[in-house]
């Protein structure tokens, strides 16, 4: 194996075991878990054996291994992309209620007594 | 009285120097006005402080949509029989709010919408109805709903149809979600003749055509996503 090999391996066996302890600890779903696991395991075959990337490309109809790797980086992104825009807008959101209640019962705590409760049926 | 169950609702962001002013003549008419202060940077919320005793303030920034939906609640809590949505830049006319609220009132219908077009639509200043014409377009695109004027910040709503309209929609994107709620909720709107007040402050405020796009994006992210 050659250096680069070795240390492409190593992080990514890491990674494979962060993944694990996670999972264990229920920091994450397990269906979130496999997933990792398989892609940092297919990272690791990749790795080790790069000649067989290109065998799967050839067998999608692409021409070489990089470009079949290229591909899925980028779907990848853009699925991270749109899993962190759903995160962003659920917390924009709870932002929001969040906020909304916050302002009701400070105005509702400043108005006991006061103003504005004849209308109250 | 007419006037005493409807409480209305004013978002107010950054609008020290019109607020005051709008909430007083507001007063004289409706007993009942919510100004919520959505984050201002500008001593908004002193101003507001002083001009009604249902003053409310976002910590951050929400948005218009956001500010109005907060007053509705608010307002719910205590009794209201109709909401009333008023911008704050004093572009709305009282005397046009008495219409739409006598309209709600009597029951014709549950929502009543403010329509800058049908009345004396040559006040409305020429790049502005442009504007306001491709949302009116767009609209009958995607809701089928066929209004005069969507993007009008004057509205009346029942009780019933202000429990049923849940604004999600934080920015500006919240006129549009409004009429697809209406849309779909089968509620009874009307639309009727209202002025506007155009001064250079309140067109200062306006929308700009890039800001339309802006809600665009919003709405429809909005509508695809939920």
């Amino acid at each position: 194996m050659t250096p680069f090999q070795i240390i492409l391996v190593a992080v990514l066996s890491l990674v494979a075991l962060a993944t694990v302890a996670l999972a264990m600890r229920g920091s994450i779903g397990r269906l979130a878990g496999v997933g990792w696991l398989a892609v940092t395991g297919a990272g690791i075959v990749f790795a080790i054996r790069p000649n067989w990337t290109t065998d799967i490309a050839h067998l999608l109809g692409i021409s070489r291994g990089t470009d079949l790797l290229l591909y899925l980086l980028v779907l990848a992104v853009l699925q991270g992309f749109l899993l962190i825009y759903l995160k962003l807008r659920r917390v924009r959101r709870e932002l929001t209620l969040l906020v909304r209640e916050l302002a009701i019962r400070e105005a509702e705590r400043r108005g006991d007594g006061g103003a504005g409760d004849t209308e109250r049926r | 009285m007419v006037a005493e169950g409807t409480w209305v609702v004013v978002p107010v962001y950054n609008e020290a120097t019109a607020i005051g002013g709008v909430v007083a003549e507001l007063r004289r008419t409706f007993p009942n006005v919510v100004c919520v202060d959505d984050g201002s940077t500008d001593g908004s919320w002193k101003a507001v402080l002083s001009a009604t005793p249902h003053a409310l303030r976002h910590m951050v920034n929400r948005g218009q949509g956001a500010a109005i939906q907060t007053g509705t609640d608010y307002a719910l809590r205590r009794g209201a029989q109709r909401i009333a949505h008023f911008d704050a830049d004093g572009q709305h006319r009282v005397e046009d709010l008495v219409t739409l609220t006598e309209a709600v009132a009597s029951g014709t219908c549950d929502i009543a919408l403010g329509d800058r077009f049908s009345g004396d639509a040559a006040a409305v200043p020429a790049a502005r109805r442009a504007l306001l014409r491709a949302a009116v377009a767009f609209h009958r695109l995607t809701s089928g709903i066929a209004l005069n004027d969507v993007h009008n910040g004057l509205r009346v709503l029942s009780r019933r149809a202000a429990e049923r309209i849940e604004i999600t929609a934080d920015r500006m994107a919240h006129a549009s979600e409004i009429i697809d709620l209406i849309a779909e909720s089968g509620l009874v709107y009307r639309e009727l003749p209202v002025r506007i007040r155009y001064t250079d402050y309140s067109r200062a405020k306006g929308q700009s055509w890039a800001g339309g796009f802006r809600i665009i994006f919003h709405y429809l992210v909005g509508r695809i996503l939920g």
